[in-house]
């Protein structure tokens, strides 16, 4: 078998290829599951149902694909880059806190509700592009790789977050009324500060789609986004072009940090209505993790990480609903798993050409 | 080696090839650069595995499946860049993957490999510190280093890829000696060259590839270098200096006193001084390590000058700051085409936008005007007749020819002022090598003030108006076409002093 | 004496730390290949339920039982990698992608998950677990016998183990050849060195020690099985690695100081120590010290006698022109 570079990419492939991966994925999760006694097309039945059909279904796929859309779209805006920020797990974090502080003070003094909500969308850029600055300068200038340092300070915002709440009287802690002299909770927002949905849809899920309209406009057709594209083609060259990149970094990843952060606003903002502290719950959701899964099937296109969200959420939907005796848990895991194995195997065929044997090919018009 | 054919995507690099070599013989492969030399040594050192085609060992089929297998047979090949182990030392470099005898131990046994190395090092004249870190050493030095990798493992076939690329005339005669005495030793040495005197001055045979084909087999003795020449090209071509009738204006580019920092923190340009003027040619030589990347890099703002001052068109422009220097018109066609002259997986019409996309015609503002930009770019490939790819592929794909014209293309679409060429030519192939000087003296004539950067002595003399020399990191000597001398240019290169008083 | 705060949390730091151990000492060998392995926390999960469960279904004696029960952790953590390393190495994805998709794969909400309950694993503690091997005597001596004496077999073994990948790494032959794969795999390439074969090798390595590494845990620390039982340990031995500067013998120090951090928050809690906002920088510690150290070695241009191997992260192509 020997593998050569392609010259061309056909159109066609950059379709056929993620298209047969998620076939090939679902073949293969199928088989996973005869292998262990399951009935597959019934657990397919079974996740199609929970995520759709339900009663009450399509509203949490939304809830569950919100998050996934601007943890996806911070992945992506950053990764299309070569900055590899893990962070946006702690940036969403750090986002949900500063948005919850704005949303108690403001919504509590009497604003009026469209510039609360405004203004913890502002606060939650603001949390998530300072949590995200702090690798981006660590990169920019000491070109500290921003895989590990991003990775890091998740789980310092998930400390400080539990801390706001469980280890100190905070102004997010709730301290009189009995609930809370039983166990730590947060401040419940103030009504002017929970965001309204159009039915379902919440309003969360509007921004993830207007920002990713302003990102990929950002990137394509700004000169913003061409002196990021050639900064993550090839770091030298573009200080061979003048590009200023120390500058470039901060931004991109003050971006990916910020667009995180406004999904740890909507997190408080359309559904917690308060700072969900405790270890068990927002932390253990990994919307940070799976968002560059989304961003990574989406192939970091800003467009396509609102689509692969939905269907992400969908599957994530499925899961929690489905959690019991009659439902393999972890499926969820092992089929996105796959989903994403069969999809970095397919970028092999999109970029390379597999010759088997050992026939002599004709030589190629140069 | 018979019938030898290989092709890589969109070219078919060696076409049927014959090469045969003998005990005790030095015998030089030459051909111009894309003529299939370092391809079919590859083959020969298991590298790559050829489509079609035999290789017989003492008479005996042998195939390759990998660089261990010829490396079993005992061919040793030192490449053009040398593959070492940066932060191994010499020891550890000249034993890794050795697996014959000694090598079978599973132990380490680093003190005994360093005796060793340091006694192969005293036979043959190779002086190195078997206990220095690889990164520590000279290129001249790491070369060494290569060389003692084949003596350690007794290789028979010892094959060298433009091995006087880095060294200077007086070490390349050094060079030449070691190896006339390993193959008076009983080995084979195979020298592969693009330079015709050098081939003249250590062959015993010689030959020749072109396009992909062998072309001929002589004996060194019965050629001359025009017969080698003629053979290698397919045509007579050129020697000698062209004629100039440009005269120079005023100072374009003024280094006073300038001082920069190399990449490993030690000083690299030492205090270079230099004028270039309007439609004039500077060019500057030595071998390379000298200091002549950063000298370039620092003009084209992408180095700072720790002190001195450098001037463009009579205003000093800030340092380290490629902004600044683009914007003062300095244009730089960098030694690592691929690496820094382009974003190679960018498009072809975006690479030729790299520098000017900020100007009113590409953009508005921070908005692209991407039609604009294409139209642009398919001008630009149309006048410098880029060929080999569609205006939206990838850079990568480019030939080295073609992927130079897209650089040259760019930098001299902005008018400049200045600019600086380090090595244009280096891998190109004759015809690119033509068009690529043509563009220097036309920009020259046009009144941009050149800075060429070159290791290559006969482009130097073809081309320049003026040559300065560059040693350890300050200029050695200067000196005008009409009065150069090899000889004493070679000296200036190498210090003034004789290598083999190491 | 033995009951003071500092050795109690010593000692458990010896036993919290021993699962980073066994798994940073892996991923050493797999980044020294070039292959950076985010897959940890997956691989470590498997190897737990896989453990736990040899060790349920097999009738055997103690010892046996739990020599197998290592055994077939270690394969299945084998397995694990072999997902990652098939598609760095040989399909050439990316490395970062890849190993994050296999923590998903297997993680709490993964295989491991899937495995542990269909197989009926929770809520039953192990059949047989590693305990302290030393008589009880020792094991009350002062300030060492805890901390010392008080450990497990598999503590022990993880000694052996890092004085073994440290001699292997800086004595051998292989262990010279698998640093210049990381280094520089087109030298390597090129001296005859099957760059493909040891990235494999050392991937797989890794990915065993992982297993070992999660079953330490449902065999030894807690001894049950619970979804996620490892709790982000494989995050912090991937931290780790280049916390010890990509050195075993840092490994160790590295792994018993960040457990013995973990161990520091439940041991004030029973004391009813309470530190207010000290307790914030404890728990943070071990990330920000990893922060700290790698803006060392990139800052300080100490990179190339104490950084990353050169080619982590990269695929190696021979072939291309």
């Amino acid at each position: 078998m020997r593998i050569e570079r392609r010259l061309r990419q056909p159109r066609w492939l950059l379709v056929a290829v993620p298209a047969g991966s998620l076939v090939f994925a679902f073949f293969a999760s199928g088989l996973v599951l005869l292998a262990t006694g399951h009935d597959a097309l019934r657990s397919y039945r079974q996740i199609f149902d929970a995520a759709f059909l339900n009663s009450g279904a399509l509203g949490q796929t939304l809830t569950q694909a919100t998050p996934l859309a601007f943890t996806g779209l911070a992945a992506a805006a950053a990764f299309r880059m070569r900055l590899f920020n893990i962070g946006a797990e702690g940036q969403l974090f750090m986002g949900a806190v500063t948005a919850d502080a704005a949303g108690l003070y403001l919504g509590g003094h009497g604003w009026p509700h469209a510039l609360v909500i405004a203004a913890m969308v502002v606060a939650g850029c603001a949390g998530g592009a300072a949590w995200a600055l702090i690798p981006g300068v660590l990169r920019a200038f000491f070109k500290t790789n921003e895989i590990i340092t991003s990775l890091m300070l998740n789980y310092v915002a998930a400390y400080v977050m539990t801390y706001l709440i469980f280890n100190t009287e905070s102004y997010w802690r709730q301290t009189t009324g009995f609930n809370a002299s039983v166990f730590p909770t947060s401040k419940t927002l103030p009504n002017a500060a929970w965001w309204p949905a159009a039915n379902i849809f919440p309003l969360g899920g509007g921004i993830a789609i207007l920002a990713a309209v302003l990102i990929w406009f950002l990137y394509t057709r700004t000169r913003f986004g061409f002196e990021a594209q050639v900064l993550g083609d090839s770091p030298r060259a573009a200080r061979y072009a003048g590009i200023r990149t120390r500058r470039k970094i901060l931004a991109v990843m003050a971006i990916s940090g910020a667009v995180a952060g406004v999904g740890g606003a909507s997190q408080v903002g359309d559904f917690s209505h308060q700072l969900d502290a405790d270890p068990n719950g927002l932390q253990k959701q990994y919307y940070g993790y799976t968002g560059i899964v989304v961003a990574a099937l989406a192939r970091y296109n800003p467009l396509a990480v609102v689509v692969v969200a939905f269907l992400i959420g969908a599957l994530q939907n499925a899961g929690n609903t489905l959690q019991g005796a009659d439902f393999p848990s972890g499926l969820v895991g092992v089929m996105q798993g796959i989903i994403l194995f069969s999809a970095l195997g397919g970028e092999l065929l999109v970029r390379y050409r597999v010759r088997v044997g050992r026939a002599l090919p004709a030589p190629e018009a140069a | 080696m018979r019938g030898i054919v290989k092709h890589f995507p969109g070219v078919l690099a060696n076409d049927h090839v014959d090469f045969e070599a003998a005990v005790g013989e030095v015998h030089a492969l030459l051909g111009e650069n894309g003529a299939g030399k370092s391809t079919l040594s590859n083959i020969l050192t298991g590298l790559y595995r050829p489509d079609s085609g035999e290789i017989l060992l003492d008479g005996e089929h042998v195939q390759f499946s990998s660089p261990r297998d010829a490396l079993d047979v005992g061919i040793f090949m030192v490449h053009q860049h040398f593959r070492l182990v940066e932060t191994f030392t010499v020891a550890e470099n000249v034993v890794l993957g050795d697996h014959r005898g000694e090598g079978r131990t599973f132990r380490l046994r680093t003190r005994a490999i360093e005796r060793r190395v340091a006694e192969l090092s005293k036979r043959f004249g190779l002086a190195v510190d078997p206990r220095a870190p690889v990164w520590h050493l000279s290129l001249g030095e790491q070369q060494r280093v290569e060389i003692l990798k084949a003596l350690y493992r007794e290789a028979r076939i010892l094959i060298l890829d433009e091995p006087t690329a880095v060294l200077t005339p007086q070490e390349a005669e050094v060079l030449f000696t070691t190896l006339r005495e390993m193959a008076a030793d009983g080995r084979t040495v195979i020298f592969i060259s693009h330079k015709l005197h050098e081939v003249k001055a250590v062959a015993d045979r010689v030959t020749v590839l072109r396009g992909g084909r062998s072309i001929a087999r002589v004996d060194a003795a019965d050629a001359t270098l025009r017969s080698l020449a003629a053979l290698m090209v397919g045509r007579e071509i050129e020697s000698g200096r062209a004629a100039r009738d440009r005269v120079a204006g005023e100072p374009v580019l003024e280094l006073a006193n300038v001082w920069a920092d190399g990449d490993r923190g030690d000083a690299a340009i030492r205090g270079a001084s230099l004028i270039v003027r309007r439609g004039e040619i500077v060019a500057v030589a030595g071998v390379a390590g000298n200091g002549q990347r950063e000298l370039a890099e620092a003009v084209a703002g992408m180095r700072p000058a720790t002190r001195g001052t450098i001037r463009i068109a009579g205003k000093t422009v800030r340092g380290g700051d490629p902004r600044s220097a683009i914007a003062a018109g300095v244009a730089y066609v960098p030694e690592d085409r691929l690496g820094t002259g382009v974003a190679p997986s960018l498009s072809i019409a975006s690479n030729l936008a790299l520098k000017g996309y900020r100007d009113r015609h590409a953009s508005h503002g921070p908005l692209l005007r991407l039609r604009r930009m294409r139209e642009r770019a398919a001008e630009l490939i149309a006048h410098y007749r880029i060929a080999g790819a569609a205006p939206s592929s990838a850079a990568r794909l480019l030939s080295g020819g073609n992927l130079q014209k897209v650089v040259l293309a760019r930098e001299f679409s902005g008018k400049p002022r200045v600019l600086v060429a380090a090595s244009p030519t280096r891998g190109l192939d004759v015809g690119a090598i033509e068009t690529v000087h043509a563009y220097l003296r036309e920009a020259a004539a046009d009144g941009v003030g050149v800075l060429l950067i070159s290791e290559d002595l006969d482009e130097i003399l073809m081309l320049a108006d003026r040559i300065v020399v560059m040693y350890e990191g300050a200029i050695a000597g200067e000196t005008t076409r009409d009065d150069a001398d090899v000889e004493e240019i070679g000296l200036l290169m190498a210090g003034g002093r004789d290598p083999r008083a190491d | 004496m033995n009951n003071s705060l500092l050795v109690v949390v010593l000692a458990s730091g010896v036993a919290y730390g021993t699962p980073l151990l066994y798994a940073s000492l892996g991923e050493v060998l797999a980044e020294r290949s070039g292959v950076l392995n985010l897959g940890v926390e997956g691989m470590m999960l498997v190897g737990a339920v896989m453990g736990f469960w040899a060790v349920q279904r097999v009738h055997a004696a103690t010892g046996v039982s739990l020599a197998l029960a290592i055994g077939v952790a270690a394969i299945a953590g084998i397995a694990m990698a072999a997902i990652h390393a098939f598609l760095v190495i040989t399909l050439r994805a990316s490395q970062i992608v890849s190993g994050l998709a296999l923590t998903i794969f297997a993680g709490a909400a993964g295989l491991s998950s899937y495995l542990g309950n269909d197989l009926n694993l929770a809520d039953n503690p192990a059949r047989h677990h590693f305990d302290a091997i030393f008589p009880s005597s020792m094991q009350h001596w002062s300030i060492v016998g805890p901390i010392l004496f008080g450990q497990s077999l598999l503590v022990y073994a993880s000694w052996i183990c890092v004085v073994a990948v440290s001699l292997y790494l800086s004595r051998t032959r292989p262990g010279l050849n698998v640093r210049a794969v990381g280094e520089a795999p087109a030298s390597a390439d090129a001296m005859g060195i099957n760059v493909t074969r040891y990235r494999y090798g050392h991937t797989l390595a890794g990915g065993a020690f992982a297993g070992v590494a999660g079953a330490t845990f449902t065999l030894s620390i807690t001894p049950q099985w619970t979804s996620g039982i490892t709790g982000g340990a494989g995050w912090i031995a991937i931290a780790l690695v280049i916390f010890a500067f990509w050195r075993p013998a840092l490994c160790l120090v590295g792994a018993y100081f960040f457990g013995a951090l973990q161990a520091l928050s439940p041991q004030l809690q029973a004391r009813e120590i309470h530190l207010g906002p000290t307790e914030l920088w404890t728990n943070s510690l071990p990330y920000v010290m990893t922060v700290v150290v790698l803006v060392f070695v990139s800052a300080s241009g100490a990179r190339r006698r104490l950084g990353a191997p050169a080619s982590l992260g990269l695929p190696y192509v021979r072939e291309e022109r």
